[in-house]
């Protein structure tokens, strides 16, 4: 997995580690906290080395206090002193601008607030040195400002916080030192100062970044149209219409309704309202492990998901494997899934590989309607762009496309027009690729 | 057979070979006296053979049906009383018919997948329609399934000639044909044997079996991917109910020749250990079975010969599963956590 690395991290410093899915980051990351062992090397540290995870390992069912403080709890003539716990996290939230109501049960919170509790929980062992994974996948612009404001608290009390990121924005806006790593491999490590963001894009990748193809409006007959939407709880009276040939855009901050609006295009909701779409239709789901594929089961068993039944096998009951093997060696190819093996398990395959494999099982049969959720959320840079690049093919071949994305520049890079949802209800309309980031910023937080 | 269903059963022989070490060492009797008295009574002769094969043929039914709804991620603990009505529906088809006897043998074994197969359902559709959890609905049909037969057997289908609370005796055409001549090894086991490799091709090879270890497997990303859960769940404890019918069937027409209420001395049950120690998959269960056969056959022997109680059989077979399911469970957790 890794190859002779070599990492410092300074205190009071914000030290960027990039590098591609598979590059072997979180390993590295693992390692640094002592999580796994190294088969050798050797790892300094002065003071504890805390670690928030990109998928957080927090208890779902315990309060914020009880994660906070799992391990060394308050305590008071033999029981867990309730009182002291939430003011320690209170205090704690205010003096790092991470607030947080320590009585709150962590599943009721969204994402933005739990990776504060997980980032409170690391920062109450009073660590030397603080390690971020992919801390910003699933931040909304605001909440990505906000984190970014916390780590600067946290250098200034001398805390080195080293972050794992795809994104050279972040990198360029707020890291004074960048390594890069590249198939296990240190291939460049220097201060920001003396780089630039193509030379570590180029480091990243070990080439050329691949050209998203020119982006032409075609826009034909409206092939989605929804009205009067309803979904209990989630949205309320939403309309819109998505024509041949183009993809529109949903943007927002997470837990807005998009989910719902998703799921009911999908079938998969109840709701009220008329939705009218074309019978063939690609989904690219949210949240890939959980709900898009069966980690254990290989390449070809995935495909085959949604698909099992559509067979030209001559027994109707029958999976037609050759022709699911024929279709799952397509996908592989026409996507760059990068695999040992068809047969081989998912769960072997990098994130970013896994998603085109994802992505190219929903685009593989030319649909004419495809819903992308967030299709490149915590994936590298050269799958993001073979993604881009598929869902701008689809787009071009004259497919619908509701893009929804936490991701402005995803937004911007791809929409053909954009609609800002907030509270279950789409606001603002940008077309003609006249997007004013500053005015959909505002009403993405506006309530 | 793959690899992590042959490590279950390997682990499953050495832990039941040092724990009947154990119980014998307890009852004060030589290990080497108590295998060999086992091994006798499991193997020893044709009849001894015979006894281990029937036994095998009575587990190997529920525990097939047991797989089928664990791999659709339904945990049916219901298979004693799913068989106790396939083997009721089967005895009371028996005597009602007058047919050549292939003929009636065949439906005396559609009875029993039937009468089964509703009993599984009715879990199957508490779960679709009401998300009823599948543990507490099967466990309590079987009580219901026990009071229904006892109910029946003792009021309006007992059999006017009969001495105790039974169905009457199935015409002597219609009883299965023995492989070993006087035992009661027949062709049941065969017909359970053609039952595993039946279901291998289903879970394998048709979209059936593909879309129930889906939903077993990851429910979310299966019904996303448009798999009916509801409809997983109903068919996946039918077909779990049709073969632990089966079981009752082939009890019925090969061994007690009528039904009764003592049909089953929990045969559903040790079943779940078989489907659990064979890993799920179909052929390795036969293995399976074939093991706790010679278990209950080489117990009752061990009993005999060296007055190890045949409940240390069933202490050690409770252990087993015991573990197997901690290990089950916890390696679900840890994969969960990383």
């Amino acid at each position: 997995m890794l190859d002779d690395v070599d990492l410092t991290c300074e205190a009071g410093e914000i030290h960027a580690l990039v590098g591609e899915n598979g590059a072997g980051k979180s390993t590295l990351a693992a390692i640094a906290a002592g999580e796994i062992t190294a088969d050798t090397g050797t790892i300094e540290r002065s003071g504890r080395i805390g670690l928030v995870h990109q998928h957080f390992a927090l208890i779902d069912r315990l309060r914020v206090w009880e994660n906070v403080v799992l391990g060394h709890e308050p305590q008071r003539g033999g029981a867990i002193d309730r009182g002291a716990a939430c003011a320690f996290v209170r205090d704690l939230g205010e003096r790092y601008g991470l607030e947080v109501d320590p009585e709150a049960v962590v599943e009721t919170l969204p994402v933005g607030i739990r990776q504060r509790v997980e980032l409170l929980r690391e920062l109450a062992r009073d660590p030397g040195i603080l390690i971020l994974d992919e801390p910003t996948a699933a931040l909304s612009p605001s909440e990505v400002e906000r984190l970014f404001g916390t780590i600067a608290l946290l250098t200034q009390r001398g805390v080195g916080v080293l972050v794992i990121t795809h994104k050279l924005d972040e990198v360029f806006a707020h890291a004074g030192r960048v390594t890069v790593l590249r198939r296990g491999r240190v291939v460049e490590e220097r201060p920001i100062s003396a780089t630039t963001r193509e030379q570590v894009a180029r480091a990243m990748i070990g080439g050329e970044i691949p050209a998203i193809p020119a982006h032409e409006p075609t826009h034909g007959a409206i092939a989605v149209r929804v009205a009067g939407l309803a979904v209990p709880g989630a949205i309320e009276n939403l309309s819109l219409q998505i024509a041949t040939g183009e993809i529109l855009g949903i943007a927002g901050v997470e837990g807005n309704g998009q989910s719902a609006l998703a799921d009911a295009l999908a079938g998969l909701t109840a709701f009220r309202g008329t939705i009218e779409r074309p019978h063939s239709i690609g989904v690219i789901p949210q949240d890939r492990l959980l709900e898009a594929v069966i980690p254990n089961w290989s390449l070809l068993e995935n495909v085959m998901l949604g698909r099992e039944r559509a067979t030209s096998a001559k027994a109707s009951w029958r999976i037609d494997r050759a022709a699911a093997r024929a279709q799952c060696t397509a996908i592989v190819e026409r996507f760059d899934v990068r695999a040992a093996s068809i047969d081989a398990p998912l769960s072997t395959l990098s994130g970013g590989n896994q998603q085109k494999l994802v992505v190219g099982r929903a685009l593989v049969d030319n649909p004419a309607f495809v819903i992308a959720y967030n299709p490149t959320r915590g994936i590298d840079i050269g799958a993001t762009a073979t993604v881009h690049t598929e869902l701008l093919a689809a787009r071009n071949r004259g497919a619908a496309i509701l893009l929804i994305s936490f991701e402005l520049d995803e937004l911007f890079a791809l929409s053909d027009r954009i609609l800002v949802m907030t509270r279950g209800a789409l606001r603002g309309e940008f077309s003609e690729r006249r997007f004013d980031r500053e005015a959909i910023g505002r009403l993405m937080v506006s309530a | 057979m793959n690899r992590e269903s042959a490590k279950a059963l390997a682990i499953g022989t050495f832990g039941v070979a040092a724990a009947m070490s154990l119980a014998m060492i307890a009852s004060h009797v030589s290990p080497i006296v108590g295998f060999n008295a086992f091994f006798y009574g499991a193997f020893g002769g044709k009849q001894q053979i015979a006894e281990t094969l029937a036994s095998t043929t009575a587990l190997l039914f529920p525990a097939l049906g047991i797989a089928i709804a664990f791999r659709a991620g339904l945990f049916n603990i219901g298979a004693e009383g799913q068989l106790l009505i396939g083997g009721l529906l089967a005895g009371w088809i028996g005597t009602r018919i007058d047919v050549p006897p292939a003929i009636a043998i065949a439906a005396i074994f559609l009875a029993g997948a039937i009468g089964g197969a509703l009993w599984g359902a009715i879990a199957g559709w508490l779960k679709a329609a009401r998300d009823a959890n599948e543990v507490i609905s099967t466990l309590m049909l079987n009580f219901i399934a026990a009071s229904l037969a006892l109910y029946l057997v003792t009021g309006p289908l007992r059999a006017p000639d009969a001495a105790g609370p039974e169905l009457s005796l199935l015409p002597h055409a219609y009883w299965l044909p023995t492989l070993l001549s006087h035992t009661r090894a027949t062709i049941a086991l065969p017909i359970a044997l053609l039952a595993a490799f039946a279901l291998r091709y289903v879970l394998d090879s048709t979209w059936f079996g593909y879309r129930l270890r889906a939903a077993g497997e990851a429910p979310e990303a299966a019904r996303r991917a448009g798999i009916s859960l509801s409809r997983v769940a109903l068919w996946a404890m039918a077909w779990s109910g049709a073969l632990a019918g089966m079981g009752g069937a082939a009890l019925v027409a090969g061994e007690l020749h009528r039904f009764n209420t003592q049909l089953s001395p929990g045969y559903g049950f040790i079943a779940i250990a078989v489907a659990l120690v064979g890993g799920l998959e179909p052929l390795t269960i036969c293995v399976a079975a074939l093991a706790f056969g010679a278990l209950e056959s080489g117990g009752l022997a061990l009993q005999a010969a060296a007055a190890v109680p045949k409940d240390a059989i069933h202490v050690i077979e409770g252990l087993l599963v015991f573990a197997l399911a901690a290990r089950r469970y916890l390696g679900a957790r840890g994969a969960g956590a990383r």
